[in-house]
């Protein structure tokens, strides 16, 4: 039956090693190129493959007044996570937690494509959990695969004062803000930054370092414990910061100021520490944490008195009279100005062809310096503006801080206008103005607009003869320098006297804010400047010295009338308060 | 009588023995690996599933040591038609796991009677093709070979289990060729095979449409013929895509993941990426015996079959990974060297047929495992679980030696 004789030739023979030694070769090649070209980039690949990089959120840094009473806290709260690459059943899944959270399915899932950062990183679906959710999510977790929680420091306002300009607000990362953000490495998409006011500013101090913990996991993304290699780097919380508000102070200024719009501001004017600041209307603090719903968003965005503006720093105001002091010290340097020699105010003045009218139609008869301004005399103003240079006076408005920023410590900061030649030239045209332009400058209308933290910086300049801190609300050494004002003695002694006949001399239009205290007196201005807006604004600014120390306080009622009708007693309610409460001792 | 002392067992291939040894200890190193976070139990355990079988598996290639030639070459039709009967059988029972692919018999362990059959079905094709003075130089004496193997490879298909079928299909071309066959008429064989791979690209299916012209008129076939063949292959072609619709959607996945593999990162490109990943990871030395992440995480699916190269690459590295291949290539050229010197046509045909089953295997599965084809279920020879092969490797492995030895009888 073996009959058959093999007839294969040494040819073939060959052919046939050929091709086993081909193919051998051309696996071992590819071999080659995987394990020892490819090598760095699949090591990598499986390093990421296995370990699974688990953050846990440090909580933020506290914000506390200046005696230590906490302001901004942090409250745990439960956020529901999912792990994808373990969710199977995904819609199953969601429409249980949807069921027990009382949500949208719709918007668990949307949140689960908005969180999405990988296979194995869990996705946030949900957050702000109660403890009663949980209990429910926990006894249908058999049914729940995939699906966690973990807890998330969030805001927490404790303190009876919003101050919601100041603290800001934190917002959550996504997507979009993520990529706009200078150290995208130190923040994920859910974590919390912060956006406005000190929360924004001292980012840096409040966020704390991420706790970094790394597990090995299998090829189903379960965890199999922790890698050795890869040390853990627990949460660092956020340090907490210091502000120089007084809660107290705060509280009362903030309740003298609801319902109304406009800013006060208080303070030390020797170091710039800002012991209270409102701007009016606030809104609640915790307006931002939590579930926040479209349409209360879009009711604090579509509100009239616009609540989320910042007034004291981006609010932009003709100061009005207020500014009068720096008018006075322009021409008291003039040697052709004498503030003995008077003016006769019959309640108008005709310059070309305008007519200039004073805010008291029967005028104020004759006027020296001191009478004017305790007066507030505008007509005095006028009939010297033949000896104000546009230009001279812009400086002197720059010596007090305007047209600059006063580097308070939260951002957004405007700096509001000083009108120069060059300003008005390229407004208006090289004839498109007038010197009657100089006339509305100088009692601090027309085109010079100010912030009230200008305003602030400006009392605390007059009330320190011009060495005052910079405005600061955080408690910090490195306090950037202030601008200092440069006036003769003479000067500064003639503007301050004039500034507490505003308040005692019994035509001071500032009268109303003395609170008559024994041992506590008054310096002070009032304002109330016309705006194309409505009712004129009234402004208050002065200071108190009371037993050594000095507390300045900037006030501004929106459209409210006149500044010594209706922010001067407001100032005399705040400075009566403030005694009360302590008798103006402060432990800067 | 045999004697122990006689020339026959001086004649055996002792490298081959050696380098089966080397592949199989090979194996069980890698299997232990693996092994070690598995719970007890002798057949949950690979390592101590593949000794178990390695007893019956070195038995019995002894056991075939002892039978005599003439006996191999009578009941070859005998056994391909057994062949054909177990591989039917699975059918009778349930699905396993949606498919027919094993039989299970009451033992703790099914049996893929597939693994068999593809030894019955190539030593009936040995037999055929020695017994029949063919004339090789016609086209018409290939087609009751083919024929032959088809039957057997069509019932696994339907199993369905297309590595297995590939395994059964590929000894026929190169035992055709080593039969004296003329390589064109190969050629025609294969050509059907590229008119309906390259059918999917325009500018492929050009090509070759240019190429299959130019062999069809160099050959130069009558006319009829090469007109018959050329248009033929064309029409097949432009047939392919229905064809194609006709497919499994896991046999298309399979197509088409080898097409893009990045594609469906969590089908069976998953795993090939998952292989590279693993075995890029390994470098040189590897990552060190019973230490590669891939292999302990999970990360690599089937790793104790489909995927122990992989695992090997992991751990072991390129070094050990190239002996494993080198040796084995080794292997192959002894049996392929022992083929050529036999004085018999049959054994001639076996040894070649048994040495392109074994390089079919490695070179499938080691070709998948580094992304070279298409995932196919095929597991490298000795060195894969499972115990099946390993017995049927084993049976090869002794018909190999005793086909080897040349006597007269």
């Amino acid at each position: 039956m073996l009959k058959a004789e093999n007839i294969v030739s040494y040819k073939q023979y060959l052919v046939s090693i050929f091709i086993i030694w081909i193919l051998v070769i051309i696996l071992i090649g590819r071999f080659f190129q995987i394990q020892i070209m490819g090598h760095d980039q699949y090591s990598k690949k499986a390093n990421t493959n296995r370990i699974r990089k688990v953050t846990s959120t440090a909580p933020r840094g506290l914000i506390l007044d200046r005696n230590g009473q906490i302001l901004v806290d942090n409250s745990p709260t439960y956020v529901l996570t999912a792990i994808p690459g373990e969710l199977s059943h995904k819609e199953k899944k969601f429409d249980i937690i949807s069921d027990i959270l009382g949500l949208d399915s719709l918007t668990v899932s949307k949140n689960y494509k908005k969180y999405y950062r990988g296979k194995f990183l869990p996705a946030r679906i949900a957050k702000d959990l109660t403890f009663n959710q949980l209990s429910q999510l926990e006894e249908n977790k058999i049914n729940l695969g995939g699906i966690y929680y973990e807890q998330f420091p969030e805001r927490y306002f404790p303190s009876k004062v919003n101050a919601s300009h100041i603290l800001g607000y934190v917002r959550e990362i996504d997507k979009p803000i993520r990529s706009g953000l200078d150290q995208k490495n130190e923040y994920e998409i859910g974590d919390m930054i912060g956006w406005i006011g000190l929360e924004k500013q001292y980012e840096s101090f409040l966020k704390g370092i991420r706790g970094i913990y790394f597990y090995e996991v299998d090829a189903f993304g379960r965890e199999v414990g922790q890698v050795q290699e890869l040390e853990p780097q627990n949460p660092e919380p956020g340090k907490n910061i210091v502000t120089t508000l007084d809660m107290e102070i705060q509280y009362k200024i903030e309740e003298i100021m609801v319902g109304k719009k406009g800013v006060i501001m208080v303070g030390n004017p020797e170091t710039g520490a800002i012991l209270g600041a409102v701007s009016a209307p606030f809104f609640e603090p915790d307006l931002f944490t939590g579930l926040m719903l479209e349409k209360d968003w879009e009711k604090v965005l579509q509100h009239p008195d616009k609540p989320l503006f910042n007034r004291m720093i981006q609010g932009l105001y003709p100061p009005g009279s207020i500014v009068k002091m720096i008018t006075a010290s322009n021409l008291l340097t003039n040697p052709e100005f004498d503030p003995k020699i008077t003016q006769i105010c019959e309640g108008h003045y005709q310059f070309g062809d305008r007519l200039f009218g004073c805010w008291s139609d029967l005028g104020h008869g004759a006027m020296d310096l001191t009478a004017a301004i305790l007066n507030s005399c505008d007509i005095y103003f006028y009939k010297n503006v033949h000896l104000i240079d546009l230009n001279d006076l812009s400086r002197s408005f720059q010596s007090f801080g305007f047209g600059h920023p006063t580097q308070i410590d939260i951002p957004g900061e405007l700096i509001g206008i000083v009108p120069t030649m060059e300003y008005m030239n390229t407004r208006y045209g090289r004839y498109g103005w007038s010197k009657g332009a100089l006339l509305n400058i100088c009692i601090g209308q027309g085109e010079l607009l100010v912030t009230p933290i200008q305003v602030f910086n400006y009392i605390n300049l007059l009330a320190t003869r011009g060495k005052a801190g910079t405005p600061h609300l955080v408690m910090v050494d490195n306090i950037p320098e202030n601008i200092s004002t440069r006036l003769d003695t003479k000067h500064w002694d003639r503007i301050i006297s004039d500034m507490r006949n505003v308040i005692i001399h019994k035509n001071g239009t500032g009268r109303r804010a003395n609170p008559a205290i024994l041992g506590m007196d008054i310096y002070g201005k009032t304002g109330t400047s016309e705006n194309p807006h409505g009712e004129n604004h009234a402004w208050f600014i002065g200071w108190a010295e009371y037993g050594g120390a000095k507390l300045s306080i900037v006030v501004l009622l929106e459209n409210s009338g006149s500044g010594g009708a209706v922010a001067a007693p407001v100032a005399q309610k705040v400075f009566n308060q403030i005694a009360t409460y302590n008798q103006f001792t402060f432990n800067d | 009588m045999i004697n122990i002392r006689s020339t026959e067992f001086k004649e055996i291939p002792v490298k081959i023995i050696w380098a089966v040894a080397f592949l199989t200890v090979m194996g069980l190193i890698v299997l232990k690996s693996i092994s070690q976070h598995h719970p007890g139990g002798l057949f949950q355990n690979p390592f101590t599933k593949q000794l178990f079988f390695l007893i019956p598996a070195i038995l019995v290639s002894c056991v075939i040591l002892f039978i005599p030639r003439y006996t191999i070459h009578k009941y070859s039709y005998t056994f391909y038609l057994i062949g054909i009967f177990i591989v039917l059988l699975p059918f009778l029972g349930t699905a396993h796991a949606g498919t027919y692919r094993w039989l299970n018999i009451g033992l703790p362990f099914a049996i893929q009677p597939s693994e068999f059959a593809k030894v019955f079905t190539l030593l009936a094709l040995a037999r055929y093709l020695s017994d029949h003075n063919l004339e090789m130089q016609k086209f018409s004496s290939i087609i009751i070979p083919i024929l032959l193997v088809i039957i057997p490879t069509t019932v696994v298909l339907n199993q369905p289990d297309l590595g297995t079928a590939i395994i059964m299909m590929t000894p026929v071309l190169p035992m055709l060729y080593w039969a004296g066959a003329r390589p064109f008429y190969l050629f025609l064989m294969l050509a059907p095979l590229f008119s309906m791979l390259t059918a999917f690209d325009n500018f492929a299916f050009t090509i070759w449409v240019g190429f299959l012209g130019i062999i069809i008129f160099l050959s130069r076939p009558k006319r009829m013929v090469s007109l018959s063949l050329f248009f033929g292959n064309i029409f097949l072609g432009l047939f392919s895509p229905f064809l194609w619709n006709a497919l499994k959607p896991y046999q298309q996945n399979r197509i088409l993941t080898l097409l893009n593999p990045e594609k469906d990162p969590l089908g069976a490109a998953y795993q090939i990426i998952q292989s590279k990943t693993a075995i890029g990871s390994g470098g040189l030395f590897g990552k060190g015996w019973g230490v590669g992440t891939q292999t302990h995480l999970k990360f690599l699916p089937v790793q104790e079959s489909d995927f122990i190269l992989s695992v090997m690459g992991e751990e072991l590295g390129f070094i050990s990974i190239s002996l494993v291949l080198l040796v084995f290539g080794f292997f192959i050229v002894q049996i392929l060297k022992r083929s050529y010197l036999s004085k018999d046509r049959f054994s001639s045909l076996a040894l070649m047929g048994f040495a392109s089953i074994f390089m079919t295997h490695v070179f499938v599965n080691t070709a998948m495992t580094v992304g070279l084809i298409p995932v196919k279920g095929l597991p490298f020879p000795f060195i894969s679980a499972g115990g099946s092969f390993l017995i049927s490797s084993y049976i090869m492995i002794g018909l190999i030696l005793k086909l080897s030895v040349n006597y007269s009888e």
